[in-house]
């Protein structure tokens, strides 16, 4: 399935500089892309608004592919916010409208002709609190592949996101037991499987280790680390030390608070290699941020 | 947010380490004058006094390693730890090299000395002590001008240093004056190692000040600044 049905390549570009016939686009096998770490997302000029209310201004950043990369900044910096635009999930919020563009793998990811259904099944999502569906693990998992149609072996599917998601042999004798029986870290590690079995292009994690200890917390950054084999990984965290533990690279967003209206929005500061934004930040707000100096 | 008892104790460090340079200037400065003026008690003082920069220097090692271990810093904080690492190391041998400056006049208090040699282990004292004060003062006043300095301010002892096997040479006739001349040449090289030390110090402070690190000298590189030195 594809982000835009196809069509043929009329050469006709349409009033909003959309190559009208332009057919599109997976994402490029791994061994044609010229580049070593491709662009996933290429996002320029982007703001979210929800109502009259702007949430994020003017973000421009890259994500690469197979790599994770870290959004922090303190609370209402509108680093998840972002993050749902990354995966349209703020459409599902009345009001909610996005400025700029977001390209993904080259596509416009809201171009009016891509179905957001496609888009979430490439771009997965796994929440802060662990969401598992009310339902036995094997459903859980089974659940998206089937909505979509699936028609291969869907034991296998399971079992493989199971195991991607480190989480197999902790419940590959209970698959028919009801998801909501394993501990929150299992519930967690649970939908990133659930993710997985969508088989995505990129997890998008927003905060997804801060309802859990920190043994869980260790076993899913260690699960990140391998996932990204497969997948990229975007991460909105709080803890910086996390931040600094998993990702490759670290977006630092904060508030600007107008003078005259009171009105705080998002922006972003800083984006680097990880170890740069660590160990010497160019932004001297970064600096203040990841010192514990800020405000 | 602000991470109060952090900062309070990275600067209680810094101070410390401000501490230590201290004492290993005046240890310096005390070594030297010792053997440029034969006074024994000055000598006995820095060879005791030592004590005092060890045990400044072990609580400056278990402070960085329980900030390091406790509060996770980064970026400039996290150099600023670094520094202080590595400079209170510095100022440790420091130390050390007065101890063995000031243990020298112990065995050669009854050899001829030469007026010469004594007058360039004096010139040689007071430029490492001023280059061990401006790599502190550089670290006070967050200033890489003054870490620029210690390079240049370290030709003179190095040259010295050389000149003092010369210097030494000429005294083969009178086996006499040969032994006290050979210690004279272990002061000058604790001395030049001093004015290292400082160096070391400066590019340390330069680190924390553009978060790039890079030698001011480098001794196994004909034709850079270090070319005459160690």
């Amino acid at each position: 399935m594809e982000l835009i049905e196809e069509r043929v390549d009329d050469g006709i570009v349409d009033d909003d500089g959309h190559h009208a016939g332009r057919p599109v686009l997976g994402r490029p096998e791994r061994d044609e892309l010229a580049e070593p770490a491709a662009e996933v997302f290429d996002v320029a000029g982007l703001s979210a608004f929800y109502g009259d209310f702007r949430a994020v201004r003017d973000v421009t950043l890259s994500i690469r592919e197979h790599e994770i990369t870290a959004l922090i900044g303190p609370s209402g910096c509108g680093k998840t916010t972002f993050l749902r635009c990354l995966n349209r999930l703020n459409d599902l919020i009345e009001d909610a409208r996005v400025q700029g563009q977001v390209r993904y793998h080259g596509v416009d990811l809201y171009d009016p002709r891509v179905d957001p259904v496609e888009v979430r099944r490439r771009i997965g999502m796994v929440f802060q609190k662990p969401n598992p569906f009310p339902k036995s693990i094997y459903d859980n998992v089974a659940f998206g592949p089937r909505i979509a149609g699936f028609d291969g072996d869907l034991e296998e599917l399971v079992e493989g996101s199971l195991r991607r998601a480190a989480l197999w042999d902790e419940v590959k004798d209970k698959l028919k037991g009801s998801a909501l029986a394993l501990s929150g870290g299992q519930q967690q590690r649970l939908c990133i499987a659930r993710a997985i079995a969508t088989r995505p292009d990129v997890i998008l994690m927003d905060e997804p280790c801060s309802a859990l200890d920190p043994i869980a917390t260790q076993r899913i950054e260690d699960l990140m680390r391998e996932l990204i084999e497969d997948y990229t990984i975007i991460i909105v965290t709080h803890n910086m030390q996390q931040a600094a533990r998993v990702s490759d690279r670290t977006a630092f967003f904060t508030v600007e608070v107008d003078e005259a209206s009171g009105q705080r929005t998002g922006v972003v500061v800083e984006v680097d290699q990880t170890y740069a934004i660590f160990t010497n930040p160019s932004d001297e707000r970064t600096e203040a941020y990841v010192t514990g100096r800020f405000g | 947010m602000p991470r109060a008892h952090f900062h309070q104790e990275l600067e209680r460090l810094e101070h410390e380490l401000a501490a230590l340079g201290d004492l290993a200037a005046t240890a310096v400065r005390s070594a030297t004058r010792a053997v440029t003026d034969h006074d024994e008690v000055l000598a006995r003082s820095v060879i005791a006094g030592d004590d005092d920069l060890d045990r400044l220097y072990l609580d400056l090692d278990s402070g960085v390693i329980a900030l390091l271990a406790l509060q996770a810093p980064v970026a400039a904080d996290l150099r600023l730890v670094s520094v202080i690492l590595h400079s209170s190391l510095h100022l440790e041998r420091v130390g050390d090299q007065a101890v063995n400056v000031a243990k020298i006049l112990r065995v050669t208090r009854d050899l001829p000395a030469n007026p010469t040699i004594v007058q360039q282990i004096g010139e040689m004292g007071d430029i490492v002590v001023e280059m061990l004060l401006t790599a502190m003062e550089a670290l006070r006043a967050r200033s890489l001008e003054l870490c620029l300095r210690l390079p240049t301010m370290d030709d003179p002892v190095d040259r010295l240093n050389r000149n003092m096997h010369f210097e030494v040479a000429k005294l083969a006739g009178d086996p006499k004056a040969l032994d006290w001349g050979m210690h004279m040449n272990l002061a000058s090289r604790a001395l030049e190692r001093v004015g290292d030390n400082a160096v070391d110090i400066a590019e340390q402070v330069s680190f924390l000040l553009t978060g790039e690190f890079r030698e001011f000298t480098d001794a196994s590189h004909p034709g850079g600044v270090a070319a005459d030195g160690d």
